[in-house]
């Protein structure tokens, strides 16, 4: 009886549907060359008319050219990027970053939040940086909601952003060296990241997603064991961060790999909108920390540090400098921290009246800003992120064309992207 | 000839070639498994230390591992073109292995065009990793083909050239009376300093070892030319690519390093089978030395870019090794040596 039911292929049904979808539309029939994989030359093409110009000339090819499909599953794409490449050879004829394959709707969950939830929603975007992720959300609360954070829990927040700064920059100087096909450098960064997370997991209780900043303060003060830790991270620190530059600094190779590569200039750096250490390497003095102080900022004493040349070699050097001033800056923060509570007094639910706040931090990867709107219920009517690296992203297709297939990679590490802020 | 000296011959020629087979498959797992450990060593990891003592034998449980794979073709790949590839890369390698001197007695093959049989054969290998390219049906694979045709033909010249500054010292194509030429006049090392250092760098590149990986870039290309395979396939190029980095120190060696001679000259004549294992011994030592240096490179530096190493083959070992060349045959001419 049941040896008769012929069990229909999925994939036949698939391909029946879409050529029904297709004849309704009017489109002429997939091509297909046979097999259980589309064809070599149209991998990378979408399978539907180019709407707009932009996509007419790219995905139209001449003699000789052909579309290299980077991603999303690549080893270098920094997560679940995809490059769609025009080459002609080796060289990169056009460039064009498909993004949204980790896209989680984070903004729309966080309307959904009540103000303090807000906090457990951001910590996944950028990875990277989560304790700048829930600063700016912490900013923008506090100032609809008309309160401040006691003095201590400020000090507080800007030591464990600096923290994070310092493993954020030294994770990127690894992923650089290891994009050209350096595999000892990641290593070392993911030691130094190591011991900063140990740190941070002492104060929050969480390695990566800390889930540490409250609307008016922060959750724990800081213990004894982070301090005793600190302490033995910031003697030894400058140490290890030498000793892993050092692997990639002065590498013959590797100056020639990235002087001259990229080149962003300012102009240009700033018309893309691109923020954060990446401007600063092209040689605009921006910093939110200096140029809209927030937090106790203002206290404390540092220099915007800038490079001329806008290539990836300056935006790894500045890189470096940055870590070299959040530990300069963790040393004064340390020093002047004074003695209080750590949370403001804040009903259970937050009920702010309506009004509109901003805010704004230096991430690791430049101005992440946080935009709120309140109609007066528990939860924000409207939030909106600004992360700097999908605006980076924006100057992988300005800057590539001309350049080789092996550059690309090398390139787009250099601005440090992570696709968990990109797509949000 | 008669029939009993061509049975013997015959007989050898098996024996040599079934030894060789059967010792390349130790070598790589010898050169895998340093690779495993040191590189381990130089990122502060332990590296394998479970299975067998000190990890001894994670190489030998990789090769099983890629026996028990699942051995994929894809649909549109040229099924006969993409099978022949691996055997290709592998025989390349194996047979180039025929005229390495192990030791006084220990040359497959002892023939008086050993050097050139060797980079002859060794190129062949650039044929299979052009035909695997292509015929995986993929882009990735494609463009590390033609990286590979590209990067082994320009640098197999300088490769060849500095050698044959060596050769017109020793007056030899031989391998074995290159040794023995070293022993009365001490090592080539002295004699073409010009001629290693372009050998060297050459040779890492003609092997595709990192600084010059650039057929298998696996942040550009994904794994080049080796992207679509899967299986005893995959681990065919693997053997080859590790097997290609032993025999690359062992003819430099040779060529440079006084092969299967002692570092001091005693015992001047070890004969028989003492002094095969003797020289066996010192042959073993100095490659897997310089194994260790093409494996700590891997470990420090980056990749060159693709322009850059062909620019450096071009217009900087091309001409060195010309130059090179020209002083040494000036020399031997002069003061007659």
């Amino acid at each position: 009886m049941t040896s008769d039911v012929k069990i229909p292929d999925p994939l036949e049904l698939e391909r029946a549907e879409e050529a029904r979808l297709r004849s309704a539309a009017g489109l002429a029939p997939a091509a297909r060359t046979g097999g259980e994989y589309s064809g070599f030359e149209s991998v990378g093409l979408p399978d539907r008319p180019p709407e707009t110009e932009r996509e007419q000339e790219l995905y139209t090819l001449d003699e000789g050219e052909m579309l290299v499909n980077m991603g999303p599953q690549h080893p270098s794409t920094h997560g679940v990027m995809r490059l769609v490449v025009k080459v002609r050879g080796e060289v990169v004829i056009d460039i064009d970053p498909v993004l949204g394959y980790l896209h989680r709707g984070i903004e729309k969950l966080c309307e959904n939040a009540t103000y303090t939830t807000v906090m457990t929603y951001v910590d996944p975007m950028d990875y990277l940086a989560s304790m700048h992720n829930e600063h700016a959300p912490a900013i923008a609360f506090e100032k609809l909601f008309g309160i401040k954070a006691p003095k201590r829990a400020e000090y507080i927040r800007a030591l464990v952003v600096e923290l994070n700064r310092v493993f954020s920059h030294s994770l990127m100087m690894g992923f650089l060296a290891l994009d050209m096909g350096g595999i000892t450098p990641i290593l070392y960064s993911f030691i130094n990241r190591d011991e900063v997370v140990d740190l941070l997991s002492a104060i929050s209780g969480q390695r990566m997603l800390f889930n540490f900043f409250r609307v008016g303060g922060v959750n724990f003060d800081a213990n004894d064991e982070f301090f005793s830790r600190l302490g033995t991270w910031r003697a030894n620190v400058v140490k290890t961060i030498d000793m892993s530059e050092r692997v990639i600094t002065d590498n013959e190779v590797f100056r020639a790999r990235t002087i001259g590569m990229g080149v962003l200039s300012g102009k240009d750096a700033i018309a893309l909108g691109v923020s954060g250490p990446n401007l600063r390497a092209s040689g605009v003095p921006f910093d939110v920390r200096k140029a809209h102080p927030y937090s106790i900022y203002p206290e404390l004493e540092f220099e915007v540090i800038t490079h001329a040349a806008g290539d990836s070699n300056a935006r790894y050097l500045q890189r470096i400098a940055e870590i070299k001033q959040s530990i300069h800056l963790i040393d004064q923060i340390v020093d002047k921290m004074p003695h209080g509570p750590v949370q403001a007094q804040v009903p259970g639910i937050i009920r702010p009246k309506p009004g509109r706040a901003y805010g704004a931090v230096e991430s690791p990867r430049g101005l992440y800003s946080v935009y709120a709107v309140s109609d007066g219920g528990p939860n924000p009517y409207r939030f909106r992120m600004r992360d700097p690296s999908f605006i980076s992203l924006q100057a992988i297709p300005k800057l590539m064309p001309g350049h080789l297939i092996a550059d690309t990679m090398a390139v787009m590490a250099s601005f440090d992207p992570v696709m968990g802020g990109v797509d949000k | 000839m008669d029939l009993g000296a061509l049975l013997l011959g015959v007989g050898r020629f098996l024996l040599s070639t079934t030894l060789i087979l059967l010792l390349t498959v130790p070598t790589a797992f010898v050169v895998i498994q340093m690779e495993l450990k040191i590189i381990a060593g130089s990122q502060l990891r332990y590296g394998p230390n479970r299975i067998g003592p000190w990890g001894m034998f994670q190489s030998t449980i990789h090769g099983f591992k890629v026996l028990a794979k699942e051995d994929h073709i894809p649909d549109q790949a040229d099924r006969a073109t993409f099978t022949l590839a691996p055997w290709m890369v592998y025989m390349a390698a194996a047979m180039s292995m025929l005229v390495i001197p192990f030791a006084p007695g220990a040359i497959a093959a002892d023939f008086n065009i050993g050097i050139v049989y060797f980079f002859a054969v060794l190129g062949l290998s650039v044929v299979g990793l052009l035909i695997a390219g292509w015929a995986s049906y993929n882009k990735y694979s494609l463009l590390g083909g033609l990286r590979s045709a590209a990067q082994m033909v320009s640098y197999e010249i300088p490769l060849t050239l500095s050698v044959v500054g060596a050769v017109v010292l020793a007056g030899t194509l031989n391998f074995r009376e290159l040794i023995e030429w070293q022993r009365a006049h001490g090592w080539m090392l002295l004699w073409q300093p010009v001629g290693l250092g372009i050998f060297y760098i050459a040779s890492l590149a003609e092997i595709n070892r990192t600084p010059f990986d650039m057929v298998e870039a696996d942040s550009e290309l994904v794994a080049g030319p080796f992207t679509e395979y899967s299986g005893m396939r995959f681990g065919f190029f693997f053997f080859a690519e590790y097997l290609a980095l032993f025999i690359m120190s062992g003819v430099m060696i040779s060529l440079f390093f006084g092969g299967w001679l002692a570092p001091w000259p005693f015992p001047a004549e070890l004969g028989g089978f003492l002094g095969t294992v003797y020289g066996v011994f010192w042959f073993f030592i100095k490659t897997y030395i310089f194994v260790a240096v093409a494996v700590l490179l891997r470990a420090t530096l980056v990749r060159v870019r693709v322009d850059q190493l062909m620019g450096a083959a071009w217009k900087v070992l091309l001409p060195l090794a010309m130059i090179n060349l020209l002083v040494t045959a000036a020399a031997v001419v002069v003061f007659n040596l």
